[in-house]
Protein backbone atom coordinates (compact mmCIF):
# COMPACT_ATOMS: atom_id res chain seq x y z
CA UNK A 1 0.00 0.00 0.00
CA UNK A 2 1.19 3.51 -0.81
CA UNK A 3 2.47 5.66 1.95
CA UNK A 4 0.03 8.53 2.34
CA UNK A 5 2.46 11.39 2.39
CA UNK A 6 6.02 10.85 1.21
CA UNK A 7 7.30 13.86 3.11
CA UNK A 8 5.81 16.84 4.90
CA UNK A 9 4.54 19.22 2.30
CA UNK A 10 2.73 22.49 1.97
CA UNK A 11 -0.45 22.11 -0.03
CA UNK A 12 -3.14 24.50 -1.22
CA UNK A 13 -6.63 23.03 -1.11
CA UNK A 14 -10.18 23.29 0.21
CA UNK A 15 -11.00 22.44 3.82
CA UNK A 16 -13.10 19.47 2.75
CA UNK A 17 -10.13 18.03 0.90
CA UNK A 18 -7.91 18.62 3.95
CA UNK A 19 -10.37 16.67 6.13
CA UNK A 20 -10.39 13.70 3.75
CA UNK A 21 -6.59 13.57 3.73
CA UNK A 22 -6.49 13.91 7.52
CA UNK A 23 -8.91 11.02 7.94
CA UNK A 24 -6.64 8.84 5.83
CA UNK A 25 -3.61 10.03 7.80
CA UNK A 26 -5.42 9.24 11.07
CA UNK A 27 -5.92 5.65 9.96
CA UNK A 28 -9.66 5.81 9.33
CA UNK A 29 -10.76 2.69 7.51
CA UNK A 30 -14.30 3.47 6.42
CA UNK A 31 -16.53 6.46 5.90
CA UNK A 32 -20.28 5.99 6.08
CA UNK A 33 -21.90 9.04 4.61
CA UNK A 34 -24.85 10.78 3.13
CA UNK A 35 -24.36 13.87 0.95
CA UNK A 36 -25.20 17.37 2.10
CA UNK A 37 -23.72 20.74 1.21
CA UNK A 38 -21.25 22.08 2.26
CA UNK A 39 -19.52 18.85 3.29
CA UNK A 40 -20.02 16.87 0.05
CA UNK A 41 -16.41 17.09 -1.08
CA UNK A 42 -15.24 15.27 2.06
CA UNK A 43 -17.10 12.27 0.66
CA UNK A 44 -15.90 12.95 -2.86
CA UNK A 45 -12.25 13.17 -1.90
CA UNK A 46 -12.53 10.21 0.46
CA UNK A 47 -13.96 8.06 -2.33
CA UNK A 48 -11.04 9.08 -4.53
CA UNK A 49 -8.47 8.33 -1.84
CA UNK A 50 -10.11 5.22 -0.37
CA UNK A 51 -9.32 2.71 -3.16
CA UNK A 52 -5.67 3.80 -3.24
CA UNK A 53 -5.24 3.08 0.44
CA UNK A 54 -7.42 0.00 0.72
CA UNK A 55 -10.18 1.82 2.58
CA UNK A 56 -13.93 1.65 2.25
CA UNK A 57 -16.91 3.88 1.69
CA UNK A 58 -20.58 3.23 2.29
CA UNK A 59 -23.25 5.62 1.08
CA UNK A 60 -26.36 5.22 3.18
CA UNK A 61 -29.95 6.29 2.60
CA UNK A 62 -29.87 9.12 5.13
CA UNK A 63 -27.93 10.54 8.07
CA UNK A 64 -29.57 8.32 10.68
CA UNK A 65 -28.27 5.36 8.78
CA UNK A 66 -24.88 7.00 8.21
CA UNK A 67 -24.56 7.42 11.98
CA UNK A 68 -25.70 3.93 12.92
CA UNK A 69 -23.58 2.22 10.25
CA UNK A 70 -20.62 4.20 11.55
CA UNK A 71 -21.34 2.73 14.99
CA UNK A 72 -21.67 -0.70 13.39
CA UNK A 73 -18.29 -0.34 11.70
CA UNK A 74 -16.74 0.67 15.01
CA UNK A 75 -18.31 -2.28 16.86
CA UNK A 76 -16.74 -4.50 14.24
CA UNK A 77 -13.32 -3.05 15.01
CA UNK A 78 -12.93 -0.40 12.31
CA UNK A 79 -11.94 3.22 12.66
CA UNK A 80 -15.01 4.79 11.11
CA UNK A 81 -16.25 8.31 10.57
CA UNK A 82 -18.85 10.41 8.84
CA UNK A 83 -19.47 14.02 7.85
CA UNK A 84 -22.59 16.12 7.72
CA UNK A 85 -24.17 19.56 8.13
CA UNK A 86 -27.37 21.35 9.11
CA UNK A 87 -30.44 19.11 9.06
CA UNK A 88 -28.05 16.16 8.75
CA UNK A 89 -26.52 17.09 12.10
CA UNK A 90 -30.04 17.00 13.54
CA UNK A 91 -30.52 13.41 12.38
CA UNK A 92 -27.09 12.49 13.68
CA UNK A 93 -28.15 13.23 17.25
CA UNK A 94 -29.73 9.82 17.62
CA UNK A 95 -26.67 7.75 16.71
CA UNK A 96 -24.48 10.20 18.66
CA UNK A 97 -26.63 9.66 21.77
CA UNK A 98 -26.29 5.93 21.35
CA UNK A 99 -22.52 6.27 21.06
CA UNK A 100 -22.51 8.34 24.26
CA UNK A 101 -24.55 5.81 26.19
CA UNK A 102 -22.71 2.76 24.90
CA UNK A 103 -19.30 4.45 24.98
CA UNK A 104 -18.65 3.92 21.29
CA UNK A 105 -15.91 6.05 19.78
CA UNK A 106 -16.72 7.71 16.48
CA UNK A 107 -15.74 10.83 14.56
CA UNK A 108 -18.20 13.17 12.91
CA UNK A 109 -17.14 16.20 10.87
CA UNK A 110 -19.76 18.95 10.84
CA UNK A 111 -19.44 21.78 8.29
CA UNK A 112 -22.02 24.21 9.62
CA UNK A 113 -24.55 25.73 7.24
CA UNK A 114 -27.35 28.17 7.94
CA UNK A 115 -30.30 27.12 10.09
CA UNK A 116 -32.91 26.29 11.22
CA UNK A 117 -34.07 23.64 8.76
CA UNK A 118 -32.80 23.87 5.16
CA UNK A 119 -31.92 27.58 5.51
CA UNK A 120 -28.70 28.16 3.52
CA UNK A 121 -26.10 25.75 2.21
CA UNK A 122 -23.44 28.36 2.81
CA UNK A 123 -22.23 29.12 6.31
CA UNK A 124 -23.10 29.70 9.96
CA UNK A 125 -22.10 28.98 13.53
CA UNK A 126 -25.61 27.88 14.38
CA UNK A 127 -24.87 24.23 15.08
CA UNK A 128 -23.08 24.86 18.36
CA UNK A 129 -26.10 24.01 20.54
CA UNK A 130 -26.65 20.84 18.59
CA UNK A 131 -23.09 19.51 18.54
CA UNK A 132 -22.49 20.27 22.21
CA UNK A 133 -25.75 19.23 23.84
CA UNK A 134 -27.95 17.75 21.11
CA UNK A 135 -29.69 14.45 21.63
CA UNK A 136 -31.36 13.12 24.75
CA UNK A 137 -28.57 13.06 27.25
CA UNK A 138 -25.82 15.01 28.95
CA UNK A 139 -23.53 16.11 26.14
CA UNK A 140 -20.89 13.43 26.59
CA UNK A 141 -18.95 14.31 23.49
CA UNK A 142 -15.78 16.00 22.44
CA UNK A 143 -16.18 19.03 20.15
CA UNK A 144 -13.22 20.74 18.48
CA UNK A 145 -14.05 24.04 16.78
CA UNK A 146 -11.41 24.66 14.10
CA UNK A 147 -10.42 27.95 12.49
CA UNK A 148 -8.08 27.07 9.61
CA UNK A 149 -7.19 24.30 7.22
CA UNK A 150 -4.16 23.44 9.32
CA UNK A 151 -6.43 22.96 12.30
CA UNK A 152 -8.92 20.93 10.27
CA UNK A 153 -6.04 18.59 9.47
CA UNK A 154 -4.49 18.55 12.97
CA UNK A 155 -7.74 18.20 14.90
CA UNK A 156 -9.26 15.59 12.61
CA UNK A 157 -6.27 13.40 13.41
CA UNK A 158 -6.58 14.29 17.09
CA UNK A 159 -10.34 13.63 17.13
CA UNK A 160 -9.78 10.02 16.11
CA UNK A 161 -7.19 9.57 18.81
CA UNK A 162 -9.23 11.17 21.56
CA UNK A 163 -12.43 9.34 20.59
CA UNK A 164 -10.72 5.96 20.62
CA UNK A 165 -8.66 6.70 23.70
CA UNK A 166 -11.57 7.88 25.86
CA UNK A 167 -14.44 6.16 24.06
CA UNK A 168 -16.60 9.21 23.52
CA UNK A 169 -17.85 10.45 20.14
CA UNK A 170 -15.71 13.30 18.81
CA UNK A 171 -16.92 16.07 16.53
CA UNK A 172 -14.90 18.37 14.31
CA UNK A 173 -16.90 21.56 14.05
CA UNK A 174 -16.07 23.46 10.87
CA UNK A 175 -18.30 25.56 8.65
CA UNK A 176 -19.12 26.20 5.01
CA UNK A 177 -16.38 28.81 4.68
CA UNK A 178 -13.72 26.45 5.98
CA UNK A 179 -15.19 23.69 3.84
CA UNK A 180 -15.12 25.60 0.56
CA UNK A 181 -12.29 28.08 0.79
CA UNK A 182 -8.78 27.29 -0.37
CA UNK A 183 -5.70 28.08 1.69
CA UNK A 184 -2.40 26.49 2.51
CA UNK A 185 -1.60 23.87 5.12
CA UNK A 186 1.19 21.48 5.96
CA UNK A 187 0.33 17.81 5.56
CA UNK A 188 2.28 15.17 7.44
CA UNK A 189 2.20 11.59 8.58
CA UNK A 190 1.24 11.75 12.27
CA UNK A 191 3.51 8.84 13.21
CA UNK A 192 6.52 10.67 11.82
CA UNK A 193 5.77 13.49 14.21
CA UNK A 194 5.66 11.10 17.13
CA UNK A 195 1.87 11.02 17.32
CA UNK A 196 0.96 7.50 18.31
CA UNK A 197 -2.30 6.53 16.64
CA UNK A 198 -4.63 4.56 18.90
CA UNK A 199 -5.41 1.22 17.28
CA UNK A 200 -9.06 0.19 17.17
CA UNK A 201 -10.28 -3.19 18.34
CA UNK A 202 -13.54 -4.99 17.87
CA UNK A 203 -16.16 -4.37 20.56
CA UNK A 204 -18.20 -7.44 19.72
CA UNK A 205 -17.64 -10.79 18.06
CA UNK A 206 -14.24 -11.40 19.57
CA UNK A 207 -12.99 -14.99 19.64
CA UNK A 208 -13.79 -17.26 22.61
CA UNK A 209 -16.88 -17.86 24.68
CA UNK A 210 -17.95 -14.71 26.56
CA UNK A 211 -17.85 -15.22 30.31
CA UNK A 212 -15.56 -18.23 30.06
CA UNK A 213 -12.68 -17.40 27.70
CA UNK A 214 -13.01 -13.64 27.94
CA UNK A 215 -15.13 -11.03 29.71
CA UNK A 216 -18.45 -10.46 27.99
CA UNK A 217 -18.84 -7.23 26.02
CA UNK A 218 -21.75 -5.51 27.65
CA UNK A 219 -22.68 -2.42 25.70
CA UNK A 220 -25.96 -1.06 26.96
CA UNK A 221 -28.22 1.71 25.89
CA UNK A 222 -31.32 0.35 27.65
CA UNK A 223 -31.92 -0.07 31.37
CA UNK A 224 -34.90 -1.55 33.12
CA UNK A 225 -34.45 0.11 36.51
CA UNK A 226 -33.97 3.80 37.29
CA UNK A 227 -31.11 3.16 39.70
CA UNK A 228 -29.24 1.18 37.09
CA UNK A 229 -29.29 4.14 34.74
CA UNK A 230 -28.32 6.43 37.61
CA UNK A 231 -25.22 4.34 38.33
CA UNK A 232 -24.30 4.20 34.65
CA UNK A 233 -24.82 7.92 34.15
CA UNK A 234 -22.79 8.88 37.21
CA UNK A 235 -19.98 6.62 36.21
CA UNK A 236 -19.87 7.98 32.64
CA UNK A 237 -19.99 11.54 33.96
CA UNK A 238 -17.02 10.84 36.26
CA UNK A 239 -15.01 9.52 33.34
CA UNK A 240 -16.06 12.44 31.19
CA UNK A 241 -14.94 14.91 33.87
CA UNK A 242 -11.66 13.12 34.26
CA UNK A 243 -11.09 13.24 30.52
CA UNK A 244 -12.05 16.92 30.42
CA UNK A 245 -9.02 18.05 32.39
CA UNK A 246 -6.79 16.20 29.94
CA UNK A 247 -8.23 17.37 26.63
CA UNK A 248 -9.57 20.88 27.13
CA UNK A 249 -7.99 23.46 24.81
CA UNK A 250 -8.27 27.21 24.48
CA UNK A 251 -6.31 29.97 22.83
CA UNK A 252 -5.77 33.44 24.23
CA UNK A 253 -3.64 36.47 23.42
CA UNK A 254 -2.78 39.80 25.02
CA UNK A 255 -4.92 39.23 28.11
CA UNK A 256 -2.45 40.62 30.68
CA UNK A 257 -3.14 44.33 30.17
CA UNK A 258 -6.39 44.01 28.21
CA UNK A 259 -9.27 46.35 28.95
CA UNK A 260 -11.58 44.48 26.60
CA UNK A 261 -11.48 40.82 25.56
CA UNK A 262 -12.96 39.66 22.27
CA UNK A 263 -14.44 36.15 22.54
CA UNK A 264 -15.01 34.08 19.42
CA UNK A 265 -14.66 30.51 18.18
CA UNK A 266 -14.00 28.79 14.88
CA UNK A 267 -13.40 30.81 11.75
CA UNK A 268 -14.69 34.00 13.41
CA UNK A 269 -11.71 33.90 15.78
CA UNK A 270 -9.51 34.80 12.81
CA UNK A 271 -11.41 38.07 12.48
CA UNK A 272 -11.11 38.55 16.25
CA UNK A 273 -7.31 38.16 16.18
CA UNK A 274 -6.96 40.45 13.16
CA UNK A 275 -9.18 43.05 14.86
CA UNK A 276 -7.15 42.79 18.07
CA UNK A 277 -3.90 43.33 16.16
CA UNK A 278 -5.25 46.37 14.32
CA UNK A 279 -6.61 47.90 17.51
CA UNK A 280 -3.38 47.19 19.40
CA UNK A 281 -1.50 48.99 16.62
CA UNK A 282 -3.69 52.00 17.42
CA UNK A 283 -2.91 51.71 21.10
CA UNK A 284 -6.15 50.14 22.28
CA UNK A 285 -5.68 47.46 24.93
CA UNK A 286 -7.68 44.61 23.45
CA UNK A 287 -7.23 40.90 24.12
CA UNK A 288 -8.73 37.76 22.70
CA UNK A 289 -10.04 34.43 24.00
CA UNK A 290 -11.11 31.44 21.98
CA UNK A 291 -12.39 28.08 23.19
CA UNK A 292 -11.04 25.33 20.92
CA UNK A 293 -12.91 22.55 22.69
CA UNK A 294 -16.56 23.65 22.95
CA UNK A 295 -17.26 20.38 24.80
CA UNK A 296 -15.77 20.07 27.33
CA UNK A 297 -15.65 23.87 27.62
CA UNK A 298 -12.49 25.58 28.93
CA UNK A 299 -14.27 27.05 31.96
CA UNK A 300 -11.22 27.49 34.18
CA UNK A 301 -9.26 29.18 31.41
CA UNK A 302 -12.12 31.61 30.78
CA UNK A 303 -12.54 32.28 34.50
CA UNK A 304 -8.84 33.13 34.73
CA UNK A 305 -9.31 35.60 31.87
CA UNK A 306 -12.31 37.14 33.65
CA UNK A 307 -10.22 37.54 36.80
CA UNK A 308 -7.82 39.68 34.76
CA UNK A 309 -10.29 41.56 32.54
CA UNK A 310 -14.04 41.39 32.84
CA UNK A 311 -15.16 43.46 29.88
CA UNK A 312 -16.15 41.19 27.03
CA UNK A 313 -17.23 41.49 23.42
CA UNK A 314 -18.55 38.15 22.17
CA UNK A 315 -18.75 37.71 18.43
CA UNK A 316 -20.46 34.83 16.61
CA UNK A 317 -22.35 33.94 13.43
CA UNK A 318 -25.34 32.80 15.50
CA UNK A 319 -27.78 34.34 17.96
CA UNK A 320 -26.03 33.56 21.23
CA UNK A 321 -25.07 29.89 21.00
CA UNK A 322 -21.46 30.44 22.02
CA UNK A 323 -22.75 33.05 24.46
CA UNK A 324 -24.76 30.36 26.25
CA UNK A 325 -21.62 28.29 26.87
CA UNK A 326 -19.74 31.44 27.85
CA UNK A 327 -22.35 32.49 30.42
CA UNK A 328 -22.51 29.05 31.96
CA UNK A 329 -18.74 29.00 32.35
CA UNK A 330 -18.83 32.37 34.12
CA UNK A 331 -21.76 31.62 36.41
CA UNK A 332 -21.30 33.58 39.62
CA UNK A 333 -18.19 35.30 38.24
CA UNK A 334 -18.50 39.07 38.16
CA UNK A 335 -18.60 40.46 34.61
CA UNK A 336 -18.61 44.24 34.24
CA UNK A 337 -19.65 44.62 30.62
CA UNK A 338 -20.85 42.03 28.14
CA UNK A 339 -21.51 43.09 24.57
CA UNK A 340 -22.21 41.04 21.49
CA UNK A 341 -22.11 41.03 17.72
CA UNK A 342 -24.53 38.32 16.63
CA UNK A 343 -24.83 37.66 12.90
CA UNK A 344 -26.74 34.42 12.39
CA UNK A 345 -25.65 32.68 9.21
CA UNK A 346 -23.36 35.49 8.05
CA UNK A 347 -19.59 35.87 8.23
CA UNK A 348 -17.95 38.42 10.51
CA UNK A 349 -14.96 40.45 9.40
CA UNK A 350 -12.14 42.10 11.31
CA UNK A 351 -13.25 45.46 9.91
CA UNK A 352 -16.63 45.42 11.60
CA UNK A 353 -15.21 44.28 14.94
CA UNK A 354 -12.70 47.15 14.74
CA UNK A 355 -15.48 49.58 13.81
CA UNK A 356 -17.66 48.36 16.68
CA UNK A 357 -14.91 48.68 19.28
CA UNK A 358 -13.77 52.08 18.02
CA UNK A 359 -17.34 53.31 18.27
CA UNK A 360 -17.34 52.39 21.96
CA UNK A 361 -14.90 55.25 22.45
CA UNK B 1 1.82 46.34 8.62
CA UNK B 2 2.48 43.55 6.15
CA UNK B 3 1.08 43.93 2.69
CA UNK B 4 -2.37 42.41 2.35
CA UNK B 5 -4.34 42.72 -0.84
CA UNK B 6 -8.07 42.03 -1.03
CA UNK B 7 -9.65 41.41 -4.41
CA UNK B 8 -13.34 40.86 -5.18
CA UNK B 9 -14.21 39.56 -8.64
CA UNK B 10 -17.81 39.44 -9.82
CA UNK B 11 -19.50 38.50 -13.05
CA UNK B 12 -22.21 36.45 -14.67
CA UNK B 13 -22.16 32.70 -14.11
CA UNK B 14 -19.96 31.20 -16.79
CA UNK B 15 -17.67 34.21 -17.25
CA UNK B 16 -14.94 32.35 -15.43
CA UNK B 17 -14.91 34.48 -12.31
CA UNK B 18 -14.10 31.56 -10.02
CA UNK B 19 -11.24 30.44 -12.21
CA UNK B 20 -9.69 33.90 -12.02
CA UNK B 21 -9.94 33.86 -8.23
CA UNK B 22 -8.65 30.35 -7.93
CA UNK B 23 -5.62 30.84 -10.19
CA UNK B 24 -4.74 34.14 -8.56
CA UNK B 25 -4.73 32.56 -5.09
CA UNK B 26 -2.91 29.49 -6.31
CA UNK B 27 -0.16 31.70 -7.72
CA UNK B 28 0.07 33.63 -4.44
CA UNK B 29 0.49 30.37 -2.57
CA UNK B 30 3.04 29.18 -5.10
CA UNK B 31 5.17 32.23 -4.28
CA UNK B 32 5.17 31.25 -0.61
CA UNK B 33 2.67 33.89 0.43
CA UNK B 34 -0.49 33.32 2.42
CA UNK B 35 -3.40 33.11 0.01
CA UNK B 36 -7.08 32.54 0.55
CA UNK B 37 -9.79 32.14 -2.06
CA UNK B 38 -13.48 31.59 -1.38
CA UNK B 39 -16.39 31.58 -3.81
CA UNK B 40 -19.82 32.83 -2.94
CA UNK B 41 -21.74 29.65 -3.40
CA UNK B 42 -25.46 29.05 -3.28
CA UNK B 43 -27.90 26.38 -4.37
CA UNK B 44 -28.29 27.41 -8.03
CA UNK B 45 -26.62 25.53 -10.82
CA UNK B 46 -26.46 28.48 -13.18
CA UNK B 47 -27.48 32.12 -13.47
CA UNK B 48 -27.00 34.94 -11.03
CA UNK B 49 -23.92 36.90 -10.10
CA UNK B 50 -20.86 34.82 -9.32
CA UNK B 51 -18.49 36.33 -6.78
CA UNK B 52 -14.96 35.33 -5.80
CA UNK B 53 -13.02 36.69 -2.82
CA UNK B 54 -9.22 36.52 -2.94
CA UNK B 55 -6.72 37.66 -0.33
CA UNK B 56 -2.96 37.45 -0.64
CA UNK B 57 -0.70 38.48 2.19
CA UNK B 58 2.69 38.02 3.82
CA UNK B 59 0.96 36.99 7.04
CA UNK B 60 -1.89 34.80 8.26
CA UNK B 61 -5.14 36.00 6.73
CA UNK B 62 -8.16 36.89 8.88
CA UNK B 63 -11.76 36.26 7.89
CA UNK B 64 -12.30 34.59 4.50
CA UNK B 65 -14.60 37.34 3.26
CA UNK B 66 -14.14 41.07 3.68
CA UNK B 67 -16.15 44.27 3.59
CA UNK B 68 -13.88 46.51 1.61
CA UNK B 69 -11.73 45.50 -1.33
CA UNK B 70 -8.48 46.99 -2.60
CA UNK B 71 -9.47 45.93 -6.08
CA UNK B 72 -12.96 45.20 -7.38
CA UNK B 73 -13.35 43.56 -10.78
CA UNK B 74 -16.94 43.80 -12.09
CA UNK B 75 -17.66 42.05 -15.35
CA UNK B 76 -21.35 42.75 -15.93
CA UNK B 77 -23.91 45.40 -15.09
CA UNK B 78 -25.39 43.29 -12.34
CA UNK B 79 -21.91 42.59 -11.06
CA UNK B 80 -21.29 46.33 -10.79
CA UNK B 81 -24.38 46.73 -8.63
CA UNK B 82 -23.49 43.69 -6.61
CA UNK B 83 -19.97 44.88 -5.77
CA UNK B 84 -20.67 48.50 -4.81
CA UNK B 85 -20.71 47.50 -1.18
CA UNK B 86 -17.02 46.51 -1.34
CA UNK B 87 -15.92 49.88 -2.74
CA UNK B 88 -14.28 52.52 -0.55
CA UNK B 89 -12.24 55.60 -1.29
CA UNK B 90 -9.17 53.35 -1.49
CA UNK B 91 -10.61 50.91 -4.01
CA UNK B 92 -9.45 50.44 -7.57
CA UNK B 93 -12.65 49.62 -9.45
CA UNK B 94 -12.16 47.75 -12.72
CA UNK B 95 -15.06 47.08 -15.06
CA UNK B 96 -15.55 45.83 -18.57
CA UNK B 97 -16.07 48.97 -20.61
CA UNK B 98 -17.19 47.08 -23.72
CA UNK B 99 -20.07 45.60 -21.85
CA UNK B 100 -23.57 46.56 -22.77
CA UNK B 101 -25.36 43.26 -22.38
CA UNK B 102 -24.02 40.29 -20.46
CA UNK B 103 -21.53 38.55 -22.75
CA UNK B 104 -22.14 35.30 -24.51
CA UNK B 105 -21.23 32.59 -22.12
CA UNK B 106 -19.04 29.69 -23.04
CA UNK B 107 -19.56 27.33 -20.18
CA UNK B 108 -16.03 26.03 -20.07
CA UNK B 109 -14.80 26.54 -16.55
CA UNK B 110 -12.00 25.21 -14.53
CA UNK B 111 -12.75 23.69 -11.16
CA UNK B 112 -15.54 24.91 -8.97
CA UNK B 113 -18.10 27.24 -10.45
CA UNK B 114 -20.66 28.74 -8.19
CA UNK B 115 -23.29 31.41 -8.22
CA UNK B 116 -24.99 33.70 -5.90
CA UNK B 117 -28.55 34.90 -5.50
CA UNK B 118 -29.21 37.75 -3.13
CA UNK B 119 -26.53 39.56 -1.24
CA UNK B 120 -26.82 38.62 2.42
CA UNK B 121 -24.41 41.38 3.34
CA UNK B 122 -26.94 44.08 2.58
CA UNK B 123 -29.31 42.89 5.28
CA UNK B 124 -26.65 41.66 7.64
CA UNK B 125 -24.73 44.89 7.20
CA UNK B 126 -27.45 46.70 9.09
CA UNK B 127 -26.06 45.26 12.27
CA UNK B 128 -23.33 47.52 13.49
CA UNK B 129 -22.74 48.97 10.03
CA UNK B 130 -24.60 51.14 7.59
CA UNK B 131 -26.11 49.24 4.70
CA UNK B 132 -25.23 50.31 1.20
CA UNK B 133 -27.59 50.09 -1.70
CA UNK B 134 -26.81 48.94 -5.22
CA UNK B 135 -28.26 50.72 -8.25
CA UNK B 136 -26.24 49.48 -11.23
CA UNK B 137 -24.27 52.68 -11.78
CA UNK B 138 -20.51 52.87 -11.46
CA UNK B 139 -19.38 53.77 -7.96
CA UNK B 140 -18.70 57.42 -7.27
CA UNK B 141 -16.57 56.84 -4.22
CA UNK B 142 -13.83 54.65 -5.69
CA UNK B 143 -10.23 55.81 -5.73
CA UNK B 144 -10.04 55.05 -9.43
CA UNK B 145 -12.36 53.71 -12.09
CA UNK B 146 -10.75 51.73 -14.84
CA UNK B 147 -12.61 50.45 -17.88
CA UNK B 148 -11.09 47.56 -19.80
CA UNK B 149 -12.69 46.54 -23.12
CA UNK B 150 -12.09 42.87 -22.37
CA UNK B 151 -15.21 41.43 -23.99
CA UNK B 152 -14.63 43.32 -27.23
CA UNK B 153 -10.95 42.44 -27.36
CA UNK B 154 -11.65 38.80 -26.61
CA UNK B 155 -14.23 38.59 -29.38
CA UNK B 156 -12.39 40.61 -32.01
CA UNK B 157 -8.75 39.79 -31.42
CA UNK B 158 -8.60 36.48 -29.58
CA UNK B 159 -11.46 34.19 -28.65
CA UNK B 160 -14.48 34.74 -26.35
CA UNK B 161 -13.27 31.76 -24.38
CA UNK B 162 -10.21 33.54 -23.03
CA UNK B 163 -12.15 36.56 -21.82
CA UNK B 164 -11.36 35.69 -18.23
CA UNK B 165 -7.63 35.36 -18.99
CA UNK B 166 -7.62 38.96 -20.21
CA UNK B 167 -9.25 39.94 -16.94
CA UNK B 168 -6.76 37.84 -14.99
CA UNK B 169 -3.84 39.53 -16.78
CA UNK B 170 -5.30 42.96 -16.06
CA UNK B 171 -5.85 42.02 -12.40
CA UNK B 172 -2.30 40.75 -11.98
CA UNK B 173 -0.96 44.00 -13.45
CA UNK B 174 -3.18 46.11 -11.18
CA UNK B 175 -2.53 44.13 -8.00
CA UNK B 176 1.22 43.77 -8.51
CA UNK B 177 1.42 41.09 -5.86
CA UNK B 178 2.22 38.01 -7.94
CA UNK B 179 4.55 37.46 -10.90
CA UNK B 180 3.07 36.70 -14.30
CA UNK B 181 5.43 33.73 -14.49
CA UNK B 182 3.73 32.19 -11.47
CA UNK B 183 0.31 32.77 -12.99
CA UNK B 184 1.43 30.96 -16.11
CA UNK B 185 2.78 28.15 -13.98
CA UNK B 186 -0.52 27.85 -12.08
CA UNK B 187 -2.37 27.84 -15.37
CA UNK B 188 -0.04 25.20 -16.68
CA UNK B 189 -0.75 22.95 -13.69
CA UNK B 190 -4.50 23.44 -14.08
CA UNK B 191 -4.72 23.05 -17.85
CA UNK B 192 -1.53 21.12 -18.52
CA UNK B 193 -3.25 18.22 -20.21
CA UNK B 194 -5.40 20.42 -22.42
CA UNK B 195 -2.31 22.41 -23.35
CA UNK B 196 -0.43 19.28 -24.32
CA UNK B 197 -3.35 18.08 -26.42
CA UNK B 198 -3.70 21.43 -28.07
CA UNK B 199 -0.63 23.70 -27.84
CA UNK B 200 -2.55 26.50 -29.55
CA UNK B 201 -4.71 26.70 -26.44
CA UNK B 202 -1.65 27.55 -24.36
CA UNK B 203 -0.65 30.23 -26.81
CA UNK B 204 -4.16 31.64 -26.81
CA UNK B 205 -4.37 31.74 -23.03
CA UNK B 206 -0.94 33.27 -22.57
CA UNK B 207 -1.52 35.95 -25.20
CA UNK B 208 -4.83 36.76 -23.51
CA UNK B 209 -2.96 37.22 -20.23
CA UNK B 210 -0.48 39.54 -21.96
CA UNK B 211 -3.32 41.44 -23.60
CA UNK B 212 -4.86 41.97 -20.19
CA UNK B 213 -1.58 43.34 -18.86
CA UNK B 214 -1.30 45.71 -21.83
CA UNK B 215 -4.87 46.95 -21.47
CA UNK B 216 -4.38 47.64 -17.77
CA UNK B 217 -1.03 49.26 -18.48
CA UNK B 218 -2.59 51.57 -21.02
CA UNK B 219 -5.50 52.41 -18.73
CA UNK B 220 -3.20 53.22 -15.84
CA UNK B 221 -0.93 55.29 -18.08
CA UNK B 222 -3.91 57.23 -19.38
CA UNK B 223 -4.47 58.37 -15.86
CA UNK B 224 -0.80 59.19 -15.58
CA UNK B 225 -0.35 56.91 -12.65
CA UNK B 226 1.48 53.91 -14.02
Amino acid sequence: MDKLIQEEKRVFMTGNEAVAWAAVAAGAEIMNGYPITPQNEIMHYWTRLAPKFNKKFLQTEDELSAGFTTIGSVLGGKKAFSATAGPGTTLFQEPLSMAEMMRIPMVLVVQQRGGPSTATVIYSQQEVNMVTFGGNGEGWRIVYSTSSHQELYDYTIKAFDMAWKYRFPAIILGDGYQAKMRESLLMYNPEERGIELVQPEAFVGKPGLPGRDRPASHLRNAFSVEEELFDAAMSIQREYDQMASEIIEADQQQIEDAQLVIVAHGVVSRAAVAAMNRLRAKGLKVGYFRPITLRPFPEKQLQAVAASCNNFLLVESALGQLARLFKEALFNVPVKTFQTIYKPGVGITAEEIVEYIEALG
Amino acid sequence: MAKLIKIAIAGEGGQGVQSIGDILAEAGNEEGKEALYIPNFGIEQRGGVSLAFVQISEEQIGSPKFQSADIVIALSERAVARTLQYVTKDTLFVYDSSLIAPPEVVDEVIGLQAYDTVAPEAQAGKIGRKAKSGHGELPENAKRLIGIPATAVAQQELHPRVFNMIILGATVRAAGIVEMKTIEKALESKLGKKFTDNPKLRELNFSALQKGVQLMDAALREEGQA
